[in-house]
This record gives C-alpha cells, structure tokens and sequence, in this order.
C-alpha cells in the first residue's frame, strides 16, 4: 500500500512539477500593458526611428562656408607674417655677423 | 652676375605672385558667381573648391621636402635642406587647411565633425609625420644629425601619400570620389572653378616654398658666419 502511495505521489509530482515550473508565454506588446498604469521605468524609449523626409537637422551651411574660407584665408596670413618675420629677423642677423667679421678683419 | 640674378628672379617672383592673385580672384568669382549650388548639400559644397586644391598643395610641399630630403642625404648640399624644411612647413600648411576645412563641409554633409575614413586619417597621419619633422627641426639651430633624422623622417611620410590618394579607391569609407571616382563627376562650371583653383594653388604653393627656401637658405648662411667668426 505504502509503495502503491508513494508511486502515485511521484507520479503526480512528475506530471504537475513540470507544468508549475513552465513560464507564462510572452504577451504581445502592448496588450498586457494597456490596462496597467507605466511606471517611469516602462516610458524609457524602446527603439529609435530615423526621421524621413523633409523634417530632417537643419546645419547653417553658410556659417560653415564661411568658417572654412575665413580659416584659410587666416591661415594663409599668418604664415606669411611668420616668414616675414623669419626674413626680417636673419636680415638683421647678416647684417651684425657681416659688420662683426669686416671689424675683426681690419683689427 | 649675381646681382643680375637677383634681378631676374625678384622679376620671375614678382610675375608669379601678380599672376596667382589675378587667378585667387578670377577662381572667387568663378566659385561663387559661375558655379551653381549643389542640390542636396547646399552652399555649403563651395569648401569643396578649397578644399580639394589645398590638399592638392598639400601633396606638392610633402612631395618638394621629400624630394629636398633625397638630394640632401645624398649630396649634403644646405640648398636641398632648405627645400625639404620649406615643403614641409608648406605641406604642413595646407594639410592643416585640409583638416580643418574637411569637417566643416563634414558636418554638413554627414552629420559629423570627423570620422575614421581611410583618407581622412591616412591625411592626419601625413600631417602627424611632418609635424614630427618640423618640431625636430625647431629645436635650436640643428645640427648634421638633426638634419639627416628629419630627411628621413620625410621620406617616410611620403609613403604615406600615395595612401592618402588611393585610400577612397581601395577601402570602404565615406569620402565622396567625385574627381576621380566612377560617379556623375562635376559640371562643366564647377569644372572650371575647380580647376582655376587648382591652378591657383599651385602657383601658391610655389611662391610659398620659394620664399621660405629663400629664408632658410639665409639662415644657413647665418650659421655658417658664426661659425666663422668663432674659429678666429
């Protein structure tokens, strides 16, 4: 009798386990939050769509145009400012070594 | 002899700089009067004849301080320094207008300031390789080894070039390949803008790696006076 209880009760265990483990099958989305209040945590973006048409980023293309060109032309500038300076600067160093070795000469 | 030489090229200097501002301003016009708006990205495509010339002159100051490099490694004349110091200052020049006019148009035009296309870092790292040439060379007056490390310095970035140019035909990226690619090209007025300005850069570039050859060829001549005066 004991053996024919304990058969059924690991029968029955071997049946019903099975099925109160198994999880719920997953809800379409959106149906089973319809009539549930969000919390701050469900209202998080899920996905990202790309804008279409004409509703796109507006980027000042002249503000751009005129910062590439005004960078050339300042850079053009001060380059040549710098050789400027470079030439004006070994001119006068020349011109002191020269004197210096004409003096040197004549001693 | 000399003084007559001197003559004929402050003539020379003098028509090329007159003939390159007269086509700076036949190519502004040209840009902004003759060539029409692109369609989809707008003004903002009119960095595109700046641009792409500027890197044009890019390659001809990399190209002339290899080349000086090379005659100075092998002939250790300062006249070949000097041409390897002035095209890498003036490569230098314009990689940087390239650089910094690139991501405006970028910006515009892909949303972003910069990314890692091919033919954008292979430029950056060109830009890198020379800036390491000219801070070598900054540091004090260099000496014979100074000179021969930077020469070689320059010879290696100019492997990179050929990179810079090939980059958009063998690797995947963004760069537009309008010029040379397989595309719709131009029309026939941007044609014409963008080749004043190429014409114009050219004959800027010149005039700016002539000039700071010129000055470097006087400060050789400064190093060797005192020298000289030191051994008397």
């Amino acid at each position: 009798m004991r053996a024919l209880i304990a058969a059924f009760v690991l029968g029955f265990t071997m049946l019903v386990a099975p099925m109160a483990l198994a999880e719920d099958p997953p809800s379409e989305p959106g149906a089973a939050t319809s009539d549930v209040p969000k919390d701050a945590a469900e209202e998080r973006a899920t996905q990202f769509v790309g804008v279409r048409g004409p509703d796109t980023e507006s980027v000042p293309g002249g503000a751009l145009l005129l910062a590439a060109y005004a960078i050339v032309w300042v850079l053009l500038f001060l380059f040549l400012m710098r050789i400027r300076g470079l030439q004006r600067h070994t001119a006068e160093e020349l011109e002191r070594l020269s004197a210096e070795i004409r003096a040197s000469g004549s001693r | 002899m000399s003084h007559r030489r001197q003559t004929g090229s402050a003539a020379v200097w003098s028509l090329m700089l007159f003939t390159t501002l007269a086509l700076f301003a036949t190519t502004l016009y040209a840009i902004f009067v003759v060539a029409p708006v692109e369609q989809r990205m707008g003004i903002v495509q009119k960095i595109f004849y700046f641009h792409v010339p500027s890197a044009y002159a890019m390659y001809i100051g990399f190209g002339a301080s290899a080349v000086g490099s090379a005659g100075y490694l092998l002939k250790r004349d300062p006249k070949w320094d000097a041409l390897g110091v002035a095209g890498a200052e003036v490569g230098t020049l314009f990689c940087l207008i390239v650089l910094l006019t690139g991501p405006l148009w970028a910006r515009k035009a892909w949303g972003v300031w910069w990314t890692w296309d091919p033919r954008l870092t292979t430029t950056l790292l060109a830009g890198m390789v020379f800036a390491a040439y000219l801070a070598l060379r900054s540091l004090g007056d260099a000496g014979e080894v100074e000179k021969r490390f930077a020469a070689g310095l320059a010879l290696f970035g100019l492997v990179d070039l050929p990179l810079i140019h090939y980059s958009v035909q063998r690797w995947r990226g963004v760069h537009p390949t309008v010029i040379t690619g397989k595309g719709g090209g131009l029309e026939s007025e941007m044609y014409w803008a963008l080749g004043l300005s190429f014409v114009a850069f050219t004959g800027l570039a010149a005039l700016l790696i002539w000039a700071r050859a010129s000055v470097e060829r006087q400060r050789d001549e400064t190093a060797r006076l005192k020298l000289e005066l030191m051994h008397r």
